[in-house]
């Protein structure tokens, strides 16, 4: 698959604070990406660079394998940290300022304000919306040129429930149509539930990388328990295809290989004439799996 | 170049700021140039010194070809107001975030800066052309003359005059990038102007020198001519020596502004 960014060796000091610590990544084309981290951890950092509006101290990035700058950024729709706008201006006003920097026209206005629920509002002032209606706008400004690749940083800040399901199939929405977005949040659910591809960063490093299908589909947890715990041991303990199991009061945590499924344990454990009284798959979450990844970089 | 004017022109048109203070700018000069006769009139009654040796009535302010050169340089001493409307703009596109955002969206550094320096052209446009105006009204409500040589004489003062008030707004507009702070820029703008230029002009000895510095170089484009209704001498035109300055300075503050939006993180 072709990349549409590509992040050779970045670098950001701000003084003697290293945000951002030689950085490589490369961005599928087509892919939903997340970027994951905790706060401070060089998210935002990394995209102001790829944005052009932050400089990097050293490390170089290339957008759609060229190096034309300022057409590569009319290209991609952008929102970076709070929605930046003009407060006296309405949000029609407002987006058609997008427009011409864009270099487009202004028929697609009504079009991205509808797509986000903003349509009702357009002609009301930016100063007098509330968070999530800001918002809502920075993802339709995101939306306007119809871009090939849209940078949204915490798009769902602010946002209700309702909004966040909403800002989430206009991603899917994108998304099916091919179109690539680089997503950063520290909201792990809705990572998992529009993203293709993740990358974990902590203190201006990339920790890990991955599919998130990778992610869930990574090793199994079950608890087995049984009315002779002591023997249920020895016969996990013989099983091949646990990784490492741990004794928690009566019950006994195993820890599955990737090949192996449940219901080979089970069947396992019936050969061997054990009868389970308690069998209870964990099932691991992102929110799990991001813990351990931070705690295992430290 | 016509999308980066739009641009502009779209964040000014519904900015309340904008048209108050270019309202309140615009009312100011067309009391002080209209109020002129009626403080000389006043003068006359009131100080016996002057019209000791001159009647302040009779001073011909609004004589063509004079006029111009009277008229661009009080209209100078108001500039401040625009350059306050200068550093509002840019210190809020700071602020807002919309700076970032614009550059963002696929306008280059370069393409911003335009915008801007399009807003200080069209500030001190509008200024020269009210002036013009201002200058043909009470040149032939009050001058003796209507001679057509005696009329465009000494108006290469309004092309100066735009100059200087652009290369005053690109000053405050360099305050502006520089301080990124709406009060801190505006206090810094009147501080230098009002105080620390001042003070060093008076340290230093040379004169010519003097003229080097940004402030005095911009307003000696335009002379004070008041001293000669009382029979002094003064510079009723426009050197090239001030002119080249000042385009220099022109030049310098725009690669400045590019320079720092340049090497800066927005």
């Amino acid at each position: 698959m072709k990349n549409v960014l590509i992040i050779n060796n970045i670098s950001k000091n701000y003084g003697r604070i290293k945000a951002v610590r030689n950085l490589s990544l490369d961005i599928p084309e087509g892919s939903v990406f997340g970027i994951l981290g905790p706060n401070g951890s060089g998210k935002t950092t990394t995209l102001g660079i790829i944005l052009d509006v932050i400089n990097a101290t050293s490390g170089t990035y290339e957008w759609f394998s060229n190096y034309k700058k300022k057409e590569n950024r009319q290209k991609i729709g952008s929102t970076l940290e709070t929605p930046a706008f003009y407060p006296y201006m309405t949000g029609v006003q407002n987006l058609k300022i997008v427009a011409d920097t864009k270099n487009i026209g202004y028929d697609n206005i009504d079009n991205v304000l509808r797509e986000v629920g903003l349509a009702e509002r357009k002609d009301y002032k930016y100063r007098t919306y509330s968070l999530g209606m800001k918002q809502r706008l920075a993802v339709a400004s995101a939306l306007l040129c119809d871009p090939q690749v849209m940078v949204l940083d915490e798009p769902t800040n602010g946002l209700d429930p309702q909004g966040i399901a909403e800002i989430r199939d206009v991603i899917k929405k994108a998304s099916g149509k091919g179109k690539t977005v680089i997503l950063a949040s520290h909201l792990l659910d809705e990572v998992q539930k529009v993203c293709t591809h993740f990358a974990v960063l902590n203190f201006g490093q990339i920790i890990y990388y991955g599919e998130v299908n990778d992610v869930s589909g990574e090793k199994q947890v079950v608890e087995v328990g049984s009315e002779d715990t002591g023997r249920l041991e020895k016969i996990i303990n013989k099983y091949s295809g646990v990784l490492k199991y741990e004794k928690e009061d009566e019950k006994i945590v195993v820890t599955l290989d990737t090949d192996k499924s449940v219901s080979d344990l089970s069947k396992f454990l019936f050969d061997n004439n054990i009868m389970p009284t308690h069998l209870v798959v964990q099932k691991k979450s992102l929110e799990q799996q991001f813990l351990d990844i931070l705690n295992g970089s430290k | 170049m016509k999308r980066i004017i739009r641009i502009e022109l779209l964040k000014i048109r519904s900015n309340g700021t904008f048209w108050t203070l270019t309202g309140i700018y615009f009312l100011i000069l067309l009391t002080i140039f209209f109020s002129g006769k009626f403080f000389l009139d006043f003068l006359a009654k009131q100080e016996e010194s002057i019209s000791n040796i001159v009647d302040p009535s009779r001073i011909p302010i609004y004589e063509f070809p004079d006029v111009w050169h009277n008229l661009t340089c009080v209209a100078g001493f108001l500039k401040f107001i625009l350059a306050i409307y200068v550093i509002i703009s840019i210190t809020n596109e700071v602020s807002y975030g919309t700076l970032r955002q614009n550059i963002m969206n696929g306008l280059s550094r370069w393409d911003f800066l335009v915008s801007k320096l399009f807003l200080v052209f069209l500030l001190s446009l509008a200024s020269a052309i009210f002036v013009l105006l201002a200058g043909f009204v009470l040149g032939f409500l009050y001058s003796g003359t209507r001679d057509l040589h005696d009329i465009i004489t000494y108006m290469e003062f309004i092309p100066a005059y735009m100059l200087q008030v652009s290369a005053y707004l690109l000053f405050a507009l360099f305050i502006g990038v520089l301080i990124k702070r709406t009060g801190l820029a505006m206090g810094l703008l009147f501080l230098y102007t009002l105080i620390i230029e001042p003070i060093i002009v008076l340290r230093i000895k040379t004169e010519w020198i003097k003229g080097l510095l940004p402030l005095k170089a911009i307003n000696n484009l335009i002379r004070l001519p008041f001293k000669k209704y009382i029979l002094r001498e003064v510079q009723d035109y426009i050197a090239w020596d001030d002119l080249i300055i000042v385009c220099i300075y022109i030049i310098i503050l725009t690669l400045a502004i590019y320079l720092i939006l340049r090497k800066r993180d927005l």
